[in-house]
């Protein structure tokens, strides 16, 4: 259970990115974030691990609050959140191995990860979350040599090394085409319905929203105008979508939604 | 706004110009008095004063060539005289010149009459005529360069196929000699007897006198010579009461003999023709004639030369390897300080970057043979001032290109390292150093090779390694040795070449 409580952000140059924000997701649940592009989508994702330092207010997650937590605590903390980037974020000159595994080093010892050294179980464990992606051919490759649908894969598995509780996802398919768009999220939601993992995703598209969310938050200037179930979400028109998101929302594309299979569209 | 369908070649259609003020033929007569002033007050102000700046400069430029190639004469007409034919290539940029200031004069008319487009004609004239200037500052001169070919050519085909020089076999002299005393005087020296395992040679008479001149010619001697080295040319020679060795010669040439298969021979000389300095006042003198044999011994074996120029190759690519080095370890820490996005957090830092960025770049901007005269100052001749200039030069350089890949760093891989729950260290050992190490492993082999070339020159002013061999070897005119070192030269930077992109394409 996270629930956020009266979150500001102000930046340092007094740009007010998130004012009085106040919702709660329960565990298991596939939370879409959606709002125009500088709506704060992402300084709310970054601030629930806090990649960004909240202003004011509570994140409480499972009792404690996220928004105080210092050092030790915080990345003990962070290694249950896993986070999936729009560009990716990978080591581009490393190998996917080693990409993957980095998403272990919150549990190894320093000394350990300073010699390069993963235990043994560690790679085991890295082979499978690439091979549950369908990626494990491409293990030795160096991760700029993929393509976009494969990174953002890896990028996944590296979240996944992290055994994490919640996975947020900062427009994961924003730099993808829409075939592979579906292939992602369906491995999110392959996450969220397997492993009960909470997962919460800014999207931009309205299919997709109504595809995969079971719960929906929709921000505007900071502000959260929207709040919606599933049900709402799916008796939603394109004209009231539209109305909360502003111009820019758009559909994927007729005949696409739903059954893509996992490989669907990558060579 | 323009019509397009205007563009063609030389024709690059630009914003229309306001209205010219003035009608076009007073725009060409101004620019017949001023070039480009026409076109200035025709409101294409850039382009006049363009025009006008470049055929100022290019006058400015002629008058100097004038004046240089009539440095003595006076009146403009015969500075003018004199120039052009001492210099013929001044005729033709006098006549270009000539072109050029016509062409801007119809430019100025043109420009102001059609006012969308700009014609490029006068712009070209500026170009050629740069260029002949350039031609005759240059002195160039082809008929030179093709003349003079074939004298280069026993030179150069020594520096190409030099390796003859490579290989030398030691010599030994075998003499034989008689005693000869000039004028005779009344006991002559008795003639020479044998010593075991040495030739002889015996002279009769063993007095005499010198040759006068072709009517007086010296006293004749019969030589006979015994246990020579059989087959092998001996040189009949004479050392003088001063010591002076010289050679016997008979109608103008030297006087050879091969002894037979015994190693003997039998000849005849008239005592040669020799000035002796005034101080020989002595009544008479025993002079010395010898027959003389090189005979090599011992095997084939690498000359010194070669030997020498091995060892300062070696020396080289120390002196490169040294420099890269120490250049490595000073720029590594130097870069943090240029990287602008680690230096942006304070005013403080800030200034700091910006201080270490100047140096960084007065350093390079001075050529590593500049640094190289300031250090032989410093320390002297020798490899430690191609050391240190190499190094200065190196910092400077590597310090931008690590900044830069510092700079280049991006910080999403950063961001997501950290979110998994990594420690500091942990972020940069992984995140961090990945995207740095292959840039700079990559920097620093281009700049291993670049030193490497570059010491291989700095030796020739006095910075230590081959260069230094060479430029002695080209100012005694050494061809052959200098051909060894320029080979060895060219060997060891394209290994370097080869070697160094293989490690490269490895990195990137
Ligand atoms: N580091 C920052 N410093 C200052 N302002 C920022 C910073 N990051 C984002 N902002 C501003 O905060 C607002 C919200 O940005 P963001 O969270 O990135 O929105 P979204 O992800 O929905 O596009 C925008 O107005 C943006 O300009
Ligand atoms: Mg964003």
């Amino acid at each position: 259970m996270l629930e956020v409580r009266h979150l500001t952000k102000i930046y340092d140059d007094g740009t007010v990115a998130l004012k009085d924000i106040s919702f709660s997701v329960a565990e298991g649940e596939f939370l879409i974030v959606i709002g125009l592009s500088g709506s704060g989508k992402s300084t709310l994702l970054r601030c629930i691990n806090r990649l960004i330092d909240p202003t004011e207010g509570e994140i409480l997650w499972n009792g404690v609050d996220l928004a105080q937590l210092q050092g030790e605590e915080l990345r003990k903390s962070r290694r249950h959140i896993g986070m999936i980037f729009q560009h990716f974020n990978l080591v581009n000159r490393s190998s996917v191995m080693t990409n993957v595994l980095s998403g272990h080093l919150g549990y190894i010892s320093q000394w350990q990860s300073i010699l390069g050294r993963f235990p043994k179980e560690d790679k085991i464990k890295a082979w499978e979350a690439l091979k549950r992606l369908g990626i494990e051919d491409q293990a030795h490759k160096r991760a700029d040599e993929l393509s976009g649908g494969q990174q953002q894969r890896v990028g996944i598995a590296r979240a996944l090394m992290q055994e994490p509780k919640m996975i947020l996802a900062d427009e994961p398919v924003a730099s993808l085409d829409p075939v592979l768009a579906h292939s992602i999220l369906q491995h999110l939601e392959m996450l969220n319905q397997e492993d009960n993992m909470t997962i919460i995703c800014s999207l931009h598209y309205l299919d997709l929203v109504q595809r995969y969310a079971t719960s929906v938050i929709g921000l505007r200037e900071g502000r959260i105008v929207y709040q919606g179930s599933k049900e709402d979400i799916l008796a939603m028109t394109d004209e009231e979508f539209k109305d909360i998101y502003g111009e820019e929302a758009e559909r994927v594309g007729s005949g696409l939604e739903g059954n893509i299979t996992h490989e669907g569209g990558e060579a | 706004m323009s019509k397009n369908n205007n563009i063609s070649l030389g024709h690059i259609p630009e914003e229309i110009r306001p209205p010219s003020r003035i009608p076009p033929y007073l725009a060409a007569i101004l620019s017949a008095i001023i070039p480009g002033v026409g076109q200035i007050l025709g409101h294409a102000v850039r382009r006049g004063i363009i025009l006008l700046g470049s055929f100022l400069s290019i006058m400015g430029l002629v008058i100097w060539r004038f004046r240089l190639a009539a440095p003595r004469d006076v009146g403009v007409f015969n500075i003018i005289k004199k120039g052009l034919h001492l210099e013929p290539i001044l005729i033709l940029v006098t006549i270009l010149i000539i072109v050029l200031y016509v062409l801007i004069i119809i430019d100025a008319y043109n420009i102001v009459k059609v006012r969308d487009r700009t014609p490029i004609g006068a712009f070209f004239m500026v170009i050629i005529v740069f260029f002949a200037l350039g031609w005759q500052i240059g002195d160039i001169n082809l008929y030179t360069f093709f003349s003079q070919a074939d004298e280069a050519i026993p030179a150069l085909s020594k520096i190409v196929w030099p390796w003859e020089k490579a290989i030398t076999q030691d010599v030994d002299y075998v003499r034989g000699y008689a005693l000869i005393e000039i004028p005779c005087s009344d006991n002559p020296p008795p003639p020479s007897s044998a010593t075991e395992g040495e030739p002889l040679l015996i002279a009769n008479p063993t007095c005499g006198n010198l040759t006068v001149d072709e009517d007086h010619p010296g006293t004749l001697l019969h030589l006979v010579g015994k246990d020579f080295i059989p087959g092998i040319e001996a040189d009949i020679m004479w050392k003088d009461p001063i010591r002076n060795e010289f050679r016997q010669r008979s109608e103008g040439h030297y006087v050879k003999v091969i002894p037979d298969e015994n190693g003997d021979f039998e000849l005849d000389i008239h005592i040669p023709y020799r000035l002796l300095p005034p101080s020989a006042d002595q009544p008479t003198y025993i002079w010395k004639v010898f027959a003389q044999q090189v005979a090599t011994v011992g095997s084939k074996h690498l000359s010194s030369d070669f030997k020498n120029i091995v060892e300062r190759m070696i020396e080289t690519i120390f002196i490169g390897m040294m420099a890269t080095f120490f250049g490595v370890i000073f720029a590594l820490p130097v870069s943090f300080f240029a990287a602008r996005n680690l230096m942006s957090a304070s005013p403080i830092t800030l200034v700091l970057y910006y201080l270490v960025r100047a140096v960084l770049n007065i350093i390079r901007s001075i050529e590593p043979l500049i640094w190289a005269i300031i250090a032989v100052i410093v320390v002297g001749l020798g490899p430690f001032a191609g050391i240190l200039a190499l190094t200065l030069h190196s910092i400077a350089a590597l310090g931008k290109l690590y900044s830069e890949s510092i700079e280049s760093i991006s910080t999403g891989p950063i961001e997501a390292i950290q979110a998994t729950g990594a420690t500091w260290v942990q972020t940069v050992m992984f995140a961090v150093i990945p995207q740095i190490v292959p840039p700079f492993v990559s920097f620093t082999i281009y700049r291993w090779d670049v030193n490497i070339r570059m010491s291989t020159i700095i030796g020739f002013v006095g910075g230590g390694g081959i260069g230094f061999l060479l430029a002695q070897y080209i100012r005694l005119l050494d061809y052959k040795s200098a051909g060894m070192a320029v080979w060895f030269i060219a060997i060891t930077v394209a290994i370097l070449d080869y070697v160094s992109a293989e490690i490269r394409a490895k990195f990137v």
